[in-house]
């Protein structure tokens, strides 16, 4: 093929791919409109589910971008998300102040535990960093039952300052989330285009020739980890703000398992209707399926094994006898 | 020659390398000089890539010192020699899939990038001036090898021959001092290895090193000023290629019976 038709084959590419961009963009625009005006038309629990949905999505998009940007699985991102739900909760105690204070507060308590993790793991990767991780998770319990005074123990602590006085609960639960998830998602996506989300996308990709131009593997290592870190412990003081208490059994060893459940169902995705659905998964399919009762988890599992076999039909595609599903 | 040249080039002295009983690399020299093309040949295991790999830090020789620019490289990783200017493209094409083109070589850019964490997550009016001067960075390196138009396409819908230029592209984006090429013509085809020769001519400044490692005897014969041949990791000969030529070792161990046409 000359130069010339690659050219035009190029140019014909990039304005079909214009077209895909623009009809994005307007699903999520979409998707904010309906979101921001259903509270006219519900309430009570479905706002009450959606504000934890937001606050998951959020948490899903902190382990999803952990995927993306270092290839790398946490088991125990539920660490970071209790550290920012009880920061809020305690500065809340201790100190009175509202989250306008504790979610700055979170984030950064967030980025530095993630820091303080990631240094000495810098080494490590795949199945060996899930592990260290998943060592987090397991601890987390016994900590915040260890140390009563400040967590409240077994029965936690209630979170019950309003951010602006005087408007219902519900409402400042239901569009705090969902704000600060829209602003994440934006952020999110004016990352993937800065030198610091490329650097860290190369380093993923092609560690070596990533040195080769002044990347370091334990720099994307520690920055990437920082980073979730911090998203993931905002995510928490938002789940804290919105179900208005935190206590211990919201942050067993299995959150961090859903956590990473929720980012497989979003494919890993980053953007607004991927977090969306994978924080709906882990929020509103137990809630909803409630009355199955043991069934939930078999459910869960079905769900789970129909999308990673369905995401990856591609790659499966191989396995089938040739000629056949080509 | 070596040492009116080691003010400026890039300069390895006796450079041994061994992996447990293997020695690889034994007293290598060679000085490469700013504003010539110079090349590297040898046969298959003749230790070009671990020479390669030792100018770019990925190894480093037990025993020699090298030198860019009067500074001392010895014991610098590849990030370390980056940052001094000196620039690789990889035998395997080194591109990440999720970037497009242009992305691709704005990460070349990544050490002259000076916005913080903050300008990456939130928009600012630096941050987007620094965004819009990389990319008009990224934009030139893509036209002057003569591939701009394929800037917005992904690494999965091109040939070899343009991610090859692409590479090249990502090198000389940040305006480095070296630039180390290893087997660029691997897997082109004849016209794009002639696309590869004209823009590497085309890039060539007094103040650059250039280095192609290659197999194709042809392309180095043809574009380089100066050549090392290396063999069972001892460097045999160098020169200019008529002075290559005419060397009966070279004939005897690389040109084999082809030599004489």
């Amino acid at each position: 093929m000359a130069v010339s038709d690659l050219a035009q084959a190029s140019t014909a590419r990039s304005s079909a791919g214009g077209g895909r961009v623009e009809i994005a963009r307007f699903t999520v625009l979409a998707l904010v409109a309906v979101l921001s005006l259903l509270p006219l038309l519900a309430g009570g629990f479905l706002l009450y589910s959606l504000s934890l949905c937001f606050a998951n999505a959020l948490a899903v998009l902190s382990v999803s971008m952990l995927v993306r940007y270092g290839g790398e699985v946490s088991i125990g991102h539920s660490f970071f998300v209790a550290l920012g739900a009880y920061a809020v909760a305690i500065v809340e105690h201790r100190l009175g102040l509202s989250i306008v204070v504790s979610l700055p507060l979170a984030v950064l308590l967030g980025a530095g535990a993630g820091f303080v993790f990631a240094f000495p793991s810098r080494r490590l990767s795949g199945i060996y960093l899930a592990v260290a991780t998943m060592a987090l998770a397991l601890a987390l319990p016994e900590i915040l039952i260890g140390f009563e005074k400040l967590t409240g123990g077994f029965e936690g602590l209630y979170i019950a300052q309003d951010l602006i006085p005087g408007v219902a609960k519900s409402l400042q639960h239901y569009y705090v989330a969902l704000l600060v998830l829209v602003l994440v998602c934006l952020a999110l996506a004016h990352f993937r285009k800065s030198a610091q989300g490329l650097a860290l996308l190369m380093a993923q990709a092609q560690p070596r020739a990533a040195e080769a131009m002044g990347i370091t593997r334990s720099w994307a290592r520690i920055s990437i980890f920082t980073l979730s870190a911090a998203l993931a412990s905002l995510a928490g003081a938002l789940t804290g703000f919105a179900s208005s208490t935190v206590s211990p059994n919201s942050f067993t060893f299995f959150s961090g398992v859903f956590l990473l459940v929720g980012s497989v169902v979003s494919l890993n995705r980053l953007s607004l209707p991927a977090a969306l659905v994978g924080g709906a998964f882990i929020t509103l399919v137990p809630t909803y399926l409630a009355q199955a009762g043991d069934w939930v988890p078999i459910l869960y599992g079905v769900a789970l094994v129909v999308v990673t076999l369905g995401a990856n039909a591609g790659d499966l595609r191989r396995f089938l006898p040739r000629g056949s599903g080509r | 020659m070596m040492e009116a040249s080691a003010g400026n080039g890039l300069v390895v002295e006796g450079i041994s390398l061994g992996f447990g009983g293997l020695q690889v690399l034994s007293d290598v020299s060679m000085s490469l000089r700013p504003g010539v093309i110079t090349g590297l040949i040898g046969p298959n295991g003749a230790g070009k890539t671990s020479l390669f790999n030792c100018l770019t830090g990925l190894y480093h020789g037990q025993r020699g010192r090298s030198s860019f620019a009067g500074t001392a490289l010895n014991g610098l990783g590849p990030a370390q020699r980056a940052a001094c200017g000196i620039t690789r493209s990889f035998q395997n094409l080194a591109m990440c899939p999720d970037l497009s083109l242009l992305e691709n070589v704005l990460v070349g850019l990544t050490l002259k990038r000076r916005s913080g964490w903050f300008s990456a997550f939130v928009p600012t009016p630096a941050q987007r001036v620094e965004q819009q001067e990389a990319e008009r960075r990224a934009i030139a390196a893509l036209n002057e090898l003569g591939i701009g138009a394929f800037a917005h396409d992904k690494p999965s819908d091109l040939p070899p021959g343009t991610l090859r230029l692409a590479e090249i592209a990502r090198a000389i984006a940040c305006d480095p001092r070296a630039i180390l090429l290893d087997e660029p013509a691997a897997g082109l085809n004849a016209v794009e290895t002639r696309d590869l020769m004209r823009a590497l001519r085309r890039l060539m400044r007094p103040d650059l090193v250039l280095l192609v490692v290659e197999h194709d005897m042809d392309l180095i014969m043809e574009l380089c000023e100066q050549i090392y041949v290396l063999n069972f990791g001892k460097m045999i000969a160098s020169g200019t290629p008529a002075e290559i030529r005419a060397q009966p070792d070279v004939i005897r161990v690389y040109l084999g019976d082809d030599a004489d046409d």
